[in-house]
């Protein structure tokens, strides 16, 4: 049963401002989260792969409950949980802090994976040539070992970004709350789904695109 | 000693909420199993139109957000055509078909393509049609190396079961959320008190005991099969 006719059209010049504006706190939260969770996933990374003690056994734990939960019971949580104890968050900071927290798990395995793939000469030649451990890894095992997560990392950053679709429980409204809570008013269910799906899809696609890109500008020397 | 609010909880949470999320986890694993592997398996064919249609079913499913397909399949269809009105739970575990046998398709296909060609020719020397040999002899190779995919794709069902919960559908998470507002409702019904902390922490764990083992039962199987 269509409230009227379909007209995607109609819908999205009547709503163009509001649909911008979600999409705009889509990008918002999503930019925050995917440079939060880089920031996370390198250094919790770089502590797992060389073992460094207690901050790695602590980046374990973290990556485990963080993969081992469902997310959406990490947002409830961050929302609905922590008032009880005091800790009262806006839903733009549970918005970004909870995809950055999963999404920092996530990069902290790819980049401990990255890292450990780099070979042990190759630091051992940077400790030679008087490197420190701390010049070292940036000068040799984050250029080397980044590139190699570099492809898996952005499949994280991606899903990052769909993951925030996910804030409709909360309420923030980004563009999913947004396109539903338009359709609520207005019945016009069929459309604010196609206006979703298509740039969803844009935003996806074009950011896994970019990955073939720097793929091929970024890949190691032996490996193009 | 646990507080008496809980044991009632708790009973709630296992034998209402538990039961939803191993039905939709069940359908979702099955289905996306099912379609998934057929899919993967004609996507080694070379034949354009085919391909062409399995690859846009792939990117559009791994595209979306899942839970913008549950809204699609929940609100989408039914607005298109009566018949396809399905309940929540339902409508969440085809959603997750969808999702689930898009990331099978993609890891069939290459589990195919990484039997040797020679199995490929051994079998049609004996006699197999093309049926017969994937059937036969190409999946059953194949199998061994989707294994491990598909146990990470069984954790990730079970964790995104809980999108049923958004649309209504009683499953752990969605438990956990009613007992957590019956108890700060004011006596008799509720306690008038919140513990929606210890409520949502519960549901966390319940997630990790489920997961956890099967996480690394994946990773296992990786070290051994692939």
């Amino acid at each position: 049963m269509l409230a009227a006719g379909y007209d995607l059209w109609a819908f999205v010049s009547e709503y163009h401002e509001e649909l911008l504006h979600g999409l705009e706190n889509t990008l918002k939260v999503s930019a925050v989260a995917i440079g939060g969770s880089y920031a996370i996933g390198i250094v919790l990374g770089a502590a797992r792969a060389h073992r460094i003690p207690v901050v790695s056994q602590l980046a374990a734990v973290y990556v485990e409950v963080i993969r081992n939960t469902p997310i959406l019971v990490q947002i409830v949580m961050l929302f609905y949980g922590l008032p009880q104890l005091g800790i009262v968050l806006d839903q733009f900071t549970v918005a970004w802090l909870s995809v950055t927290i999963w999404g920092g798990a996530f990069q902290t395995e790819n980049f401990r994976a990255g890292f450990t793939a780099v070979s042990h000469n190759q630091r051992e030649a940077a400790f030679a040539l008087g490197f420190r451990p701390l010049a070292a890894f940036l000068n040799v095992t984050l250029p080397i070992g980044g590139r190699i997560a570099l492809p898996s990392s952005i499949n994280t950053a991606i899903s990052v970004v769909k993951n925030t679709s996910l804030m409709y429980v909360i309420g923030y409204p980004e563009l999913t709350t947004t396109a539903l809570n338009i359709s609520n008013l207005t019945l016009q269910t069929t459309e604010a789904l196609t206006v979703l799906g298509i740039v969803y899809l844009a935003l996806v696609w074009s950011l896994s695109a970019s990955i073939r890109v720097l793929e091929g500008h970024l890949a190691l020397p032996e490996a193009r | 000693m646990l507080p008496d609010w809980s044991g009632p909880v708790a009973h709630y949470v296992l034998h209402e909420g538990l039961k939803g999320t191993l039905y939709v986890s069940a359908i979702a694993v099955a289905g996306s199993a099912l379609v998934g592997i057929l899919l993967g398996t004609l996507l080694t064919i070379d034949f354009r139109p085919s391909r062409a249609l399995i690859r846009a079913y792939i990117e559009v499913f791994r595209g979306l957000p899942i839970l913008v397909t549950v809204f699609i399949v929940f609100f989408g269809l039914p607005a298109i055509w009566t018949g396809l009105e399905f309940g929540p739970l339902n409508a969440a575990a085809i959603a997750l078909v969808l999702w689930g046998s898009a990331q099978v398709a993609e890891a069939t296909r290459g589990a195919v393509q990484s039997i040797p060609r020679e199995q490929h020719e051994a079998a049609a020397a004996l006699g197999f049609n093309w049926t017969e040999r994937h059937a036969f002899v190409i999946l059953p190779q194949a199998l061994r190396r989707l294994l491990p995919p598909l146990v990470s794709l069984l954790v990730n069902i079970i964790q995104n079961s809980t999108l049923a919960g958004v649309i209504g559908g009683l499953e752990i998470l969605q438990a956990g959320e009613r007992q957590s507002e019956r108890l700060t409702a004011v006596p008799p019904i509720g306690l008038g008190e919140i513990h929606a902390f210890e409520i949502f922490a519960g549901v966390a764990a319940l997630f990790f005991v489920i997961s956890f083992p099967l996480t690394r039962l994946a990773a296992y199987l990786e070290r051994r099969l692939v």
